[in-house]
């Protein structure tokens, strides 16, 4: 029975590695990958005017205003990081012909003026919108002037006026060293876990439930179920299908990581000769972990989130499985098959959640439940809400789980593959799992 | 061949598969009601009925596919396991092959389920291609297949592990009459081998070619059992076939004819038993008769009449 128990399996991982269907999803994804790794790039490629210039077309009314303008301006674009190829032009024209030198271009007019209530007084024109960063940037410029202006003609010293005019300084101090802020959790998450656990968990358990549900319906839809079941047991096919299944999404795992490494080393090639490349980019990345002191748990992170993410896999195959054997087509699978889906969104969403409601007992004690626990123990363990026991204990309840959807999904199983009626399905399943035969 | 010759060392006549007062029920409805026969090896037994009649319940059982409420079934004296299932081949009512697969793929895939080593699969696959003119769809796809080729090698997928048992359940359903003597003759060559055959079919002539022994089943109830020669002998109706100058009014009015009609000018006189035979002869005698034959009756009439019974019960 072993020999048929590796051919089924072998069989049935053999054709879906064959199939069109995988080729095709593996082309997008690898394309997909490597376009969202590489976006900046692609960008760039397609070209574009990524370097024009800002013109700027000042009208100084006050006759002194200008140079504090232009220099805040020059020190906003560098300290802020902005990166505006600036080009600023003093003029002596009127406002009507200023205005009409501007028309029909991108130049931006700013005008300045002062009155007896206001050191300074400004409008900034342009033929058309203006982006907001671009704006933001000119606002700045123009209120620092008006400081500056405003201590030069108060005789007021700056240094005395700042230290009267700054906000509060709140030095926040949490007693848990553990303790990090909501941002920073979400940073982590966002940074860390999501790439790494939560996005490629998600598209596996998603292909390795459509497997199963095909098929083990096409083996019914077709009635080969009724030969192939009349030489291997239901258990035997059954655990070849959860098997193959698994062993197909490690598979499809393994490849992700590959097409990530790929599209890694494409984007430091892409990057010679630039600033960023894919060491000082890992760098920073391993720099922020250490810093954070998350580098330091990696050590039992990893292990503990790979066991959860077995295991887990092992729940969603079994119960896809035991679902497809109650199904006679892809529609009634596809129906029966939503609830699944929707318990793996609830915990993809409630994962990337997880750190913005911190010390949440809902999102704790749903890290527990099978299903979800692979989703939300890595999260909430890597923003420090819970410890290896909570995982340790995660992985007990999803190996109960597992032993007991294997002793009564079987039942199940085996009434359910030479069923062809979907009548009174609900109470099927419930008399099968009462059944005393395995 | 290697898988026909194999097969020689089956014993003629030993017992073979035994049903024994096996009885199923789904929920409250009763499938097959105390069923028992027994086929010896090389002998053709026919399982008759009309739908819903058990037929189809009874060969999962055999199969293992469902579990009996009671009684039981064995090969050569042992309980049917995975450990036996090896040496049976089955021909569901349905076509069940996977249609995305070629017919190599699919014949090895059912070949290795059966423990056969992939070099024996591919040649007994080539004699039975060769056997049934389909040689060149070895390398297509089941289902650019039409339904009778498919039929064909849902057959040879049952029979390459040359079973020692063979199941078929309609197993020409769909097949033009030159395909269904390449089957006929396929049948044949395996029940010389010494395999047993147990198969049911709508078409009576087929069983009526085929099966020494049958049982003829009514809502899971075995209304008739036995063999074929027996059973047409005890029964008593009988039909009289006539052609000549004669005048049917007459023959009507003899105590114990039941019905006679005319076909293309030949008269056929049912008669409720072989006694009225000589009374119909001299009513007749003094007619120009050129044909005047007694014959028992068709395994249909004697399904219809036993199926109709037990519907009127």
């Amino acid at each position: 029975m072993m020999n048929k128990f590796w051919f089924l399996t072998g069989s049935s991982l053999k054709k879906k590695l064959k199939s069109k269907w995988f080729l095709v999803v593996n082309i997008l994804l690898c394309i997909v990958i490597m376009g969202v790794m590489n976006i900046d790039s692609i960008i760039k490629a397609f070209g574009g005017d990524f370097n024009q210039t800002n013109e700027i077309l000042v009208l100084d009314q006050t006759d002194y205003a200008d140079p504090i303008f232009e220099k805040n301006l020059d020190a906003y674009n560098t300290t802020l990081d902005m990166q505006y190829d600036l080009k600023v032009e003093k003029t002596d024209l009127s406002l009507e012909a200023a205005k009409e030198q501007i028309k029909d271009t991108d130049k931006v007019l700013v005008v300045l003026d002062s009155t007896e209530d206001e050191y300074l007084k400004a409008s900034i024109i342009s033929d058309s919108y203006i982006d907001t960063m671009y704006y933001q940037l000119l606002y700045q410029a123009l209120s620092s002037t008006k400081a500056e202006i405003a201590f030069s003609l108060t005789n007021i010293d700056p240094t005395e006026l700042q230290k009267v005019t700054s906000v509060v300084s709140v030095d926040r101090v949490f007693l848990n060293e553990d303790q990090t802020s909501e941002e920073e959790n979400m940073g982590m998450i966002m940074g860390t876990v999501f790439p790494t656990v939560i996005l490629p968990f998600f598209i596996l358990v998603v292909f390795l439930i459509q497997m199963i549900g095909a098929e083990i319906n096409e083996e019914k839809q077709t009635r080969s179920m009724e030969v192939i079941i009349s030489n291997v047991s239901p258990k035997t096919h059954f655990f070849s299908k959860i098997v193959a299944s698994n062993a197909f999404v490690l598979f499809q795992g393994f490849l992700l990581l590959l097409y990530a490494s790929i599209a890694l080393f494409l984007r430091n090639q892409l990057a010679v000769g630039t600033t960023s490349s894919i060491t000082s980019e890992i760098g920073n990345i391993w720099n922020s972990l250490v810093t954070s002191g998350f580098a330091s748990k990696l050590y039992y992170i990893i292990p503990l989130t790979l066991v959860l993410m077995i295991l887990s896999f092992l729940t969603y195959s079994l119960v896809a499985g035991i679902l497809a054997s109650m199904t006679v087509s892809m529609e009634d699978y596809q129906q029966i098959q939503t609830p699944i889906m929707m318990i793996c969104l609830l915990g993809y969403y409630l994962s990337i959640m997880a750190g913005m409601f911190e010390g949440s007992t809902l999102i704790r004690i749903l890290s527990y439940v099978p299903f979800l626990s692979c989703l939300l123990s890595p999260a909430l363990l890597v923003i420090g809400q819970i410890g290896i026991l909570d995982v340790i204990v995660s992985i007990i309840i999803l190996c109960i789980f597992n032993f007991v959807l294997i002793r009564y999904g079987l039942k199940i199983y085996k009434i359910g593959i030479l069923n062809y009626s979907t009548d009174k399905m609900w109470r099927k399943i419930i008399k099968a799992a009462k059944s005393k035969e395995v | 061949m290697q898988g026909i010759n194999r097969a020689n060392h089956y014993v003629l006549g030993g017992l073979m598969l035994k049903v024994e007062n096996v009885t199923k029920y789904y929920g409250k409805n009763c499938a097959v009601d105390h069923l028992s026969f027994t086929v010896k090896n090389g002998e053709i037994f026919g399982l008759l009925g009309s739908n819903g009649a058990g037929k189809t319940t009874t060969f999962r059982m055999i199969m293992g596919l469902l579990d009996s409420n009671s009684g039981q079934i064995t090969l050569d004296g042992k309980k049917i396991d995975y450990s036996l299932t090896d040496q049976i081949g089955f021909v569901t009512e349905e076509r069940s092959l996977l249609t995305k697969m070629t017919v190599q793929e699919q014949i090895i895939y059912y070949g290795r389920l059966k423990n056969m080593k992939e070099q024996d699969i591919l040649d007994k696959l080539d004699f039975w291609l060769d056997k049934f003119d389909i040689r060149d769809y070895k390398n297509r796809k089941i289902k650019e297949l039409s339904k009778g080729n498919q039929q064909k090698i849902q057959f040879i997928a049952a029979i390459i592990n040359d079973p020692k048992l063979l199941i078929l359940d309609e197993p020409f359903t769909g097949l033009d009459p030159i395909n269904v003597n390449q089957l006929k003759e396929a049948i044949y060559a395996l029940q010389k081998k010494g395999c047993s055959i147990i198969f049911s079919s709508h078409q009576m002539e087929h069983i009526e070619h085929f099966c020494e022994k049958l049982v003829i089943l009514v809502k899971g109830k075995t209304v008739l059992s036995g063999n074929l020669k027996d059973i047409k002998e005890n029964y008593q109706k009988k039909n009289i076939f006539i052609r000549g100058n004669i005048v049917p009014k007459d023959l009507e009015k003899i105590d114990g004819v039941l019905e006679v009609k005319e076909n293309t000018g030949e008269y056929e006189v049912k008669i409720k038993d072989s006694s009225i035979v000589n009374q119909v002869f001299q009513k007749i005698s003094s007619c120009a008769i050129t044909k005047f034959v007694v014959e028992e009756p068709s395994l249909n009439e004697i399904f219809i009449a036993k199926v109709g019974e037990s519907y009127d019960e």
